[in-house]
């Protein structure tokens, strides 16, 4: 395996709960390789999101260390985690996470605006034409259907080029077709930018179209998919 | 029945507490506790004023008159009827003081008592002694006292002595309080007081002087005061006289504190129209967390009746709550601040719990709060059970119902309406409504187009790159943004700040920047006949005087207008009000104009003609033709108006009134006035010079009487001022209502961006251009807003010229950002120390 994507060594998460700290996940040893679809897969409560905030830097891991393209996520600060993520990993959540007060154009231009790019709006508008949309530049997320919010927040995602793309249960909020529709759109950008892509699923579908699946049980990697997370 | 059900689900829903309701429930209680608290005071003063009635007044009853002493049968009958009566004179005079060659001269007002005052109540003096003994003098020299203001200015000390006219007084003590003061009303000088007996070798009650008499008189214990004032009117007839009793023993203060009671109390509605806007915006933010409750209900088979009254109860029993807190809130600052109140009030107050007030302020802060929390429950009706299944949210906009439009209006009439009845003030009522909706209505304009703008501007291309100011402005711009909320609040309570600011400015600037250009530097009164002449010639010598002017004056009370009570005709009208000034001359004054009928010929001499100023004339009724009856002296004179003319009291110049042919008057005792315009650094020397020419004559300073009525307007613009406090305290709270409502909106947002790659400076840095731009929104608007009401007011109201007055505009808008600034800064602290991947999983 070449120099991993990400590498994750003796992680651990815990949260104060009501009865007191809570572990979520616990010895979690991992490396994405460069280029490489990976699903987390697992029941509910097991750790997937959790594993994947960790991973964009979006959550800090109580131990251990998340590497992400050699830098060690866990030693940076608030704003150097947000400037890592614009220049190098795009996110897309299961409830979209549009800003409501922003137009379709703006969200997507937005990360582009942070990264400083000069012809921010010209890209969003291009991502969002890609994902079939260039009639909804203007509306505002409350003026669009869930599918149609889902392929903003992808086009928002993948605009900056990320050399990472984190995806937590995408098709999650929606329906049988738009679910697969995303789906596609979602492994295209993979393939058109050449970025390493995890996602969380719970579809089985979903989960065989990537490389690796990696099941997770109790916040720890399962013992059968072990070996595979540590290729 | 559905009201029935309604109760009983409403009951249940409020087990979950206050919470979402404590910006509701601040204002609602701060708003009708300023209505309270301003009610209970002027309450607490009319019922001081009713209690201490007889020794603010000096007596059961006192029967003023001008320029006279009661003849020995006026004086008669009053002992027929008193077991006690006291003489009072009062006029003005100039107190001197030599000293080492120099000689210090205050303007004083004097009151010479006999031995029975006071009446009632009591005199206090420092050192302490009886009034008697201080009044006895030392040294062969009569007593006086003095008040402490003008005891300092004339660096005296008890034991020194001072001339007034001719004769010198042994100051005996300083006049700590005088138990009667507060009934003479407004006067230019400090007391002076004396034993009438002393003035007579004084020079300073000759005939035509200027100074009332009163007489007050202690009646018989059980004597019905209502009757005496009956019988003293069938004695005394036509004698000129003023009756008061203790029924009303300060009428000027009370009128005046009814007054100001009154419009502050219009000041506590715009505080409460303020607090409405948090009021709905809470109650708004409340039913929209209720979105899937009510769709629930609705999905079970409640009816659209049923939903609403369950909201109708829940806001019902808490505004009954925040009325109970206003009303505590509002009864107990009065009582638990009695001591700092009384200490500046001028006259005693009887704090306690008037129910009266707090009615009152309860039937405002209930309407208010219906008013205000209609829309938003009527929007309930909105919500359909499939909102369930397409998490559709309930949108701000579109209108209710037409009947819940009829029934907002109702309210707003009915609200409208008690104010105008309770506070008295009519026009001034639907004048401030009216200028209150206006404003509210330019300000959600305003909201508006602010928010067309910043979406304009956020897709300018000038703009693309700059993301900070492009998120804002995007976020002012965008749909459920608080812009409306935050524009409205906020600048409604700065609209009430900005108009108070400019009527305050502009009432002071008309009387202390304005009129010292166009004043005199003295009004000279009690000038004899035989002293007129010299007066004038020693003026006109003296180079640094510029011009003076003289007329002869003399007192008279206006008391019928063709052969009926004078105020049958002109009602309540000013000039009717106690004695006028009255001159005559041959011909018109230089530059007068005649405005209707002529002026009578030099060389007249017919039945007594008048000459009214015609703007009083209107609004008094009065016709060329009517006669007047003019007590002058405690002689009637019928006189026939046979002219109107202009008559400008802005330049503080000489006007009369009432100006008469020559024979008219003619015998009548009487002295003159005068007015000398002089270089200011002149007028120490031409006030020495005349005060010693002619002891017995009064001059007053006009700068002097500009600052005693700049002080005294002070006082009022302080008491609106705090008036005013309470609606910006509630604009704060509503501010801070707003921006905590956001928090949660914020703290997502953040979080996303945040994602995005946004760093917490540049999120800080959008939340605060955002605050800034709204906050200058209102500021601005405010601005508008009070500078059209201070307009308003002071060109209607006031009849002043308005100038527009930068320093408190500006601090206006100044304050307007920054508080929306600190609102949006403080508030923002959470939402950037979030982490984003527990809120972006709260909301999945």
């Amino acid at each position: 395996m070449t120099d991993p994507v990400l590498s994750l060594s003796d992680v651990r998460l815990s949260l104060a709960g009501n009865a007191g700290m809570v572990d979520i996940l616990r010895d979690i040893t991992l490396d994405v390789a460069k280029g490489e679809t990976v699903g987390l897969v697992g029941p509910s409560g097991s750790g997937k999101s959790s594993l994947l905030m960790l991973m964009g830097g979006l959550e800090r891991a109580s131990s251990g260390s998340v590497l992400a393209l050699g830098h060690d996520l866990t030693g940076l600060g608030e704003d150097a985690l947000a400037r890592f993520r614009r220049e190098h990993m795009g996110v897309v959540f299961q409830s979209f996470h549009l800003i409501p007060t922003m137009t379709a154009l703006e969200n997507v231009a937005t990360p582009l605006e942070l990264a400083g790019v000069p012809d921010a709006f010209d890209r969003a508008a291009a991502e969002l034409a890609m994902v079939g949309l260039a009639d909804r530049v203007d509306h505002y997320p409350s003026q669009m259907s869930g599918g149609e919010q889902q392929r903003v927040a992808l086009a928002r995602a993948a605009a900056p080029r990320p050399d990472i793309l984190l995806a937590d249960e995408p098709t999650g909020n929606l329906d049988g077709s738009t679910g697969e529709a995303i789906m596609d759109l979602l492994f295209g950008l993979r393939d058109r930018h050449g970025a390493t892509l995890v996602l969380v699923t719970h579809a089985r579908e979903l989960a065989e179209r990537c490389d690796r699946v990696i099941r997770l049980r109790d916040g720890a990697i399962d013992a059968a998919s072990q070996a595979q997370a540590a290729e | 029945m559905s009201l029935k059900i309604a109760s009983r689900i409403a009951a249940r829903e409020l087990r979950g507490g206050l919470r979402g309701f404590r910006v509701f429930l601040a204002c609602l209680s701060l708003g009708v506790a300023a209505i309270a608290a301003v009610g209970t005071v002027r309450e607490s003063i009319g019922q001081g004023l009713q209690r201490e009635g007889a020794v603010i007044l000096g007596g059961d009853a006192a029967i003023g008159l001008t320029y006279r002493f009661a003849e020995p049968e006026e004086r008669a009958w009053m002992e027929s009827v008193a077991d006690e009566v006291s003489e009072i004179v009062d006029f003005r005079s100039m107190a001197v003081v030599e000293r080492d060659g120099d000689t210090e001269r205050g303007l004083t007002q004097v009151k010479g008592v006999d031995a029975a005052y006071p009446i009632y109540g009591e005199t206090v003096l420092e050192p302490e002694m009886p009034l008697a003994a201080a009044l006895d003098g030392a040294g062969g020299l009569p007593g006086a006292v003095m008040d402490r203001v003008l005891v300092d200015r004339l660096g005296l000390a008890p034991g020194d002595t001072f001339r007034m006219g001719t004769q010198d007084f042994h100051l005996s003590a300083i006049l700590a309080r005088e138990p009667d003061g507060a009934a003479g009303g407004f006067g230019l000088g400090p007391r002076t007081l004396v034993r009438t007996e002393a003035l007579a070798d004084s020079g300073l009650l000759q005939p035509g002087t200027l100074f009332e008499t009163s007489y007050r008189l202690r009646l018989p214990p059980g004597t019905d005061v209502a009757q005496t004032a009956a019988l003293a009117e069938n004695a005394l007839d036509g004698a000129g006289l003023r009756w008061q009793d203790r029924r009303n023993g300060a009428p000027g203060v009370s009128e005046f504190v009814d007054r100001l009671g009154a419009f502050l109390v219009l000041v506590g509605l715009a505080g409460l129209a303020v607090g409405g806007v948090g009021v709905s915006a809470a109650v708004r933010a409340y039913l929209e967390g209720k979105t899937g409750v009510i769709a629930t209900l609705k999905t079970l088979g409640a009816d659209r009746a049923t939903v609403f009254q369950t909201y109708l109860v829940q806001i019902g029993v808490l505004t009954l709550l925040g009325l109970l807190i206003g009303l505590a809130l509002g009864a107990l600052a009065p009582l638990i601040f009695a001591p700092i109140i009384e200490a500046r009030l001028p006259v005693p107050a009887a704090f306690g719990l008037y129910p009266r007030p707090l009615a009152e302020a309860a039937l405002y802060g209930g309407l208010a709060a219906l008013l205000f929390t209609i829309w938003p429950l009527a929007r309930t009706e909105d919500i359909r059970a499939a909102t369930l299944f397409r998490d559709a949210a309930v949108r701000a906009g579109g209108w209710p119902r037409p009947v819940w439009i009829g029934v907002t209006l109702l309210l707003l009439a009915v609200l409208i309406g008690a104010a105008a009845i309770l506070s008295g003030l009519l026009t001034l009522t639907l004048w401030s409504a009216l200028g209150m909706l206006a404003a509210f209505v330019t300000l959600v304009l305003a909201a508006e187009g602010v928010r067309r703008l910043a979406r304009r501007g956020a897709r300018t291309r000038a703009l693309r790159g700059r993301s900070t100011a492009r998120m804002a402005l995007g976020s002012v711009g965008g749909p459920g943004a608080e812009t409306t909320s935050v524009v409205l609040s906020l600048g409604l309570g700065l609209s009430v700040l900005a108009a108070i600011g400019q009527i305050d400015s502009n009432l002071r600037g008309a009387i202390a920047r304005d009129l010292p250009d166009v004043a005199p530097s003295y009004f000279v009164v009690d000038i004899q006949n035989d002293q007129l002449e010299g007066f004038r010639a020693r003026l006109d010598a003296n180079p640094a005087v510029e011009t003076v002017e003289s007329a002869p004056m003399l007192r008279g009370i206006i008391t019928q207008i063709n052969g009926r009570p004078a105020a049958e005709t002109a009602g309540d009208h000013w000039v009717l009000e106690g004695d006028r000034g009255i001159t005559y001359s041959e011909a018109p004054p230089d530059g007068a104009v005649i405005t209707a009928g002529t002026w009578w010929d030099a060389d007249y001499s017919g039945p007594p003609q008048v000459s009214f100023a015609a703007e009083e004339a209107e609004e008094m009724g009065l016709e060329l033709g009517d006669m007047l009856t003019i007590n002058v002296l405690g002689r009637d004179i019928d006189a026939e108006v046979t002219s109107f003319r202009e008559v400008d009291f802005s330049t503080a110049g000489i006007g009369f009134i009432l100006s008469m042919n020559p024979g008219a008057l003619a015998g009548a005792p009487h002295t003159h006035i005068a007015t000398v315009y002089a270089e200011e650094a002149a007028e120490g020397a031409i006030l020495r010079d005349l005060a010693e020419a002619y002891p017995n004559i009064t001059a007053i300073r006009v700068r002097d009487a500009i600052d005693r009525v700049t002080d005294v307007l002070g006082g009022i613009a302080a008491a609106v001022t705090y008036g005013a406090l309470a609606t910006l305290i509630t604009g704060g709270i509503v501010l801070i209502g707003a921006a905590a409502a956001g928090v949660r909106a914020r703290t997502y947002e953040a979080a996303v961006l945040k994602t995005l790659g946004a760093t917490r400076g540049s999120i800080l840095a959008n939340f605060a251009l955002r605050s800034g731009l709204l906050g200058a929104a209102a500021g601005i608007v405010a601005i508008i807003a009070g500078g059209i009401a201070g307009w308003a007011v002071t060109t209607f109201v006031m009849n002043t010229d308005y100038v527009f007055e930068p320093v408190s505009a500006i601090s206006i808008v100044a304050a307007g950002v920054l508080a929306t600034l600190a609102a949006g800064l403080v508030f923002a602290w959470g939402p950037l120390s979030a982490r984003p991947a527990r809120v972006l999983r709260a909301r999945e």
